[in-house]
């Protein structure tokens, strides 16, 4: 169980240190999806538990179902999250691919006009 | 109040965002002119006049809460209306109102208009929620709409400058909120609830002893607001941002967005973390003010200017919010009123800078000058502006900077108050600056046919403008807003009870 956070730490750790550090704007992106792929991992790690149910009652009462139901609360969490992720993905390359139409390159260090 | 009003302020713009493309298309078909202006502004104008029906219910004592689907907190999403939220929500409605007014006949000349109208109403619709909402998940997801919305709309002409500022603003501005995020995540993980009303109580019962973990989540979510705040050391994307954005969207950012992060600085030292928070926003709103006015001095730009005064006056704000946690009374209340004056007249001064631009295509100091002559009442409101930003009596800068100044007394640090006194000082010398290369000097031979801007853009300068003076003059009206805001934000435990007892 434990392994689960220290991958989410590595993921976390690796996306921060490629959004910052890579002068690539593609692989910013990657670091940045990589970063957030951690904090679901981190998140989704919080609410289970080994040998879990399903957190859906039905009909009847079961014995035991609060001790042996996973929390259902990180699985919406991270659902939601991934949708927004995905529309900042979308925005990110479509920005990358006209930083490329204007400037011919997806070096960031390169891409500055505004600073005259 | 209107019955239902706390979702309806956030539920109009939100599906009055995905509407308005198909009002735009309506209106090709059936070719009515400016349909999707006039659709845009009718939508603000409800969501204006719902969340001023709440006001006087909350400013008369009362809170209200609001529980979606009808579930209780904990475990369902509320929506909680204090004298901060409220505060934040009638600014957010009547300067957006301005903003979409005056964009109608700035954006004029651009295409695609009912995709940036409807990426106005979404990001409107997202700084409701985060000021609305109860719930620090639903708050996250309403800063994404928010923050989505705002990089493409900064980018939103697609040139060179525009897309790089969206960049910038977007890598910078994710960063931000994945930190936000990590921070949420483990708050609920030690914690256990997502509801703030109810984390503020479980926070409590730690009293001394918090974990690390917590400490270290405090951090994450500070150093993410800051982020959205633009506090010195994370500011980069913003003079971008705000330089290479439609101005109509310079302004809504400046004025509006503004009140968003301010309003997590204003909630935050309440919240019992168990961190010294007070010290760390002192901190960094000096370093903000100082470097944001130095900065502002060398600009040659005029919207580039105006962007680093951003950073310097919001430094303002969070050095009030933080001297307030230091047993001055007056520092929280002035920070408040500080961003009601402030987002008044930065979204003017951004105005103003959209009509100069809007007539003379220029917003470089060098190619300007003499333009007071041909375009009087955008130099009056400029000048009003710039008045009242460097804190000019009888202008509403004066009133509450006035009041920081008391409070940096009232903390027993009276260096604070001279840096903020020079500060001011430095702010005027730059605004001087400005108004003398743009508005005044010699008049260029190819400004000769300049006009003034249209009516529909000076009626939302000039309301702002009469504003800036009325709460001059009277500034116990501001203090009646800001007031009892900052009654609210101290009054942790008054929230806690609200929410939970579900009064």
């Amino acid at each position: 169980m434990s392994l689960n956070y220290i991958i989410a730490m590595l993921l976390i750790t690796l996306g921060l240190y490629c959004l910052l550090l890579k002068r690539n704007l593609i692989k910013m992106i990657i670091g940045l999806s990589v970063l957030s792929d951690g904090i679901h991992l981190f998140l989704i790690s919080l609410g289970y538990r080994t040998g879990g149910i399903a957190a859906i009652v039905t009909g009847e009462t079961m014995p035991g179902f609060a001790a042996s139901a996973v929390d259902p609360i990180p699985q919406a969490l991270v659902l939601t999250s991934i949708v927004i992720n995905i529309c900042i993905l979308a925005l990110a390359l479509s920005f990358s691919i006209y930083a490329y139409r204007h400037y011919g390159t997806l070096n960031p260090s390169e891409i500055r006009r505004l600073k005259d | 109040m209107i019955p239902h009003a706390p979702i309806l302020v956030i539920v109009l713009p939100l599906f009055g965002a995905f509407f308005t493309p198909v009002v735009g298309i309506l209106a090709r078909r059936y070719n009515l002119k400016n349909a999707v202006e006039i659709f845009a502004i009718a939508v603000m104008i409800a969501v204006f006049v719902m969340v001023a029906s709440m006001a006087p219910t909350v400013w008369g004592g009362q809170f209200i809460t609001y529980q979606l689907g009808g579930w209780s907190p904990p475990w369902g999403i509320n929506l909680a209306v204090d004298g901060l939220a409220i505060q934040m929500a009638l600014m957010i409605a009547g300067l957006s109102t301005l903003v979409i007014i005056y964009s109608a006949a700035y954006m004029k000349r651009d295409s695609g208009l009912s995709y940036f109208y409807a990426l106005v109403l979404l990001v409107i619709a997202g700084m409701m929620g985060t000021v609305l909402t109860g719930d620090i998940f639903n708050f996250y997801v309403f800063l994404e709409i928010m923050s989505v919305g705002s990089y493409a709309l900064v980018a939103f002409r697609r040139n060179s400058e525009s897309i790089e500022a969206g960049l910038k603003y977007l890598f910078i501005g994710s960063l931000g909120t994945s930190l936000i995020l990590l921070s949420i995540a483990m708050l609920y993980g030690i914690v256990g609830s997502l509801n703030i009303a109810d984390l503020g109580a479980k926070l409590t019962l730690y009293g001394g002893a918090v974990p690390t973990g917590l400490v270290v989540s405090l951090a994450l979510f500070v150093t993410g607001v800051m982020i959205k705040v633009a506090m010195v050391p994370f500011h980069v994307w913003l003079a971008d941002a705000f330089t290479a954005a439609p101005t109509a969207i310079s302004a809504l950012l400046a004025g509006p967005a503004a009140v968003v992060g301010i309003y997590w600085v204003a909630r935050l030292p309440y919240l019992p973390f168990g961190m010294p928070v007070g010290i760390i926003l002192v901190s960094l709103g000096l370093l903000s003010m100082i470097i944001g006015v130095l900065m502002a001095l060398t600009q040659r730009d005029f919207k580039r200017m105006l962007a680093y005064h951003v950073i310097s006056q919001k430094g303002y704000m969070v050095l009030g919010i933080g001297l307030g946690t230091f047993g001055a009374t007056l520092g929280a209340q002035g920070g408040l009123f500080h961003l009601l004056n402030h987002s008044t007249y930065k979204s003017m001064l951004f105005m103003c800078a959209g009509a100069v631009l809007f007539r003379t295509g220029s917003q470089k100091f060098d190619e300007l000058g003499g333009l007071g002559k041909k375009m009087p009442i955008t130099a009056l409101t400029f000048l009003i502006g710039a008045l009242a930003i460097s804190g000019i009596p009888p202008l509403n800068g004066f009133a509450s900077k006035y009041t920081i100044y008391l409070a940096g007394m009232q903390a027993g640090q009276p260096l604070i108050t001279a840096i903020a006194v020079l500060v001011s000082a430095l702010t005027f010398a730059s605004f001087f600056k400005a108004f003398s290369s743009v508005f005044l000097g010699q008049e260029h031979e190819r400004f000769k046919e300049i006009r003034e801007v249209p009516k529909s853009m000076l009626f939302p300068m000039l309301a702002m403008a009469v504003l800036c003076i009325i709460i001059g003059l009277l500034p116990a009206l501001g203090f009646n807003v800001a007031g009892p805001a900052q009654a609210a934000a101290e009054n942790s435990a008054g929230y806690i009870s609200h929410v939970i007892g579900g009064i």
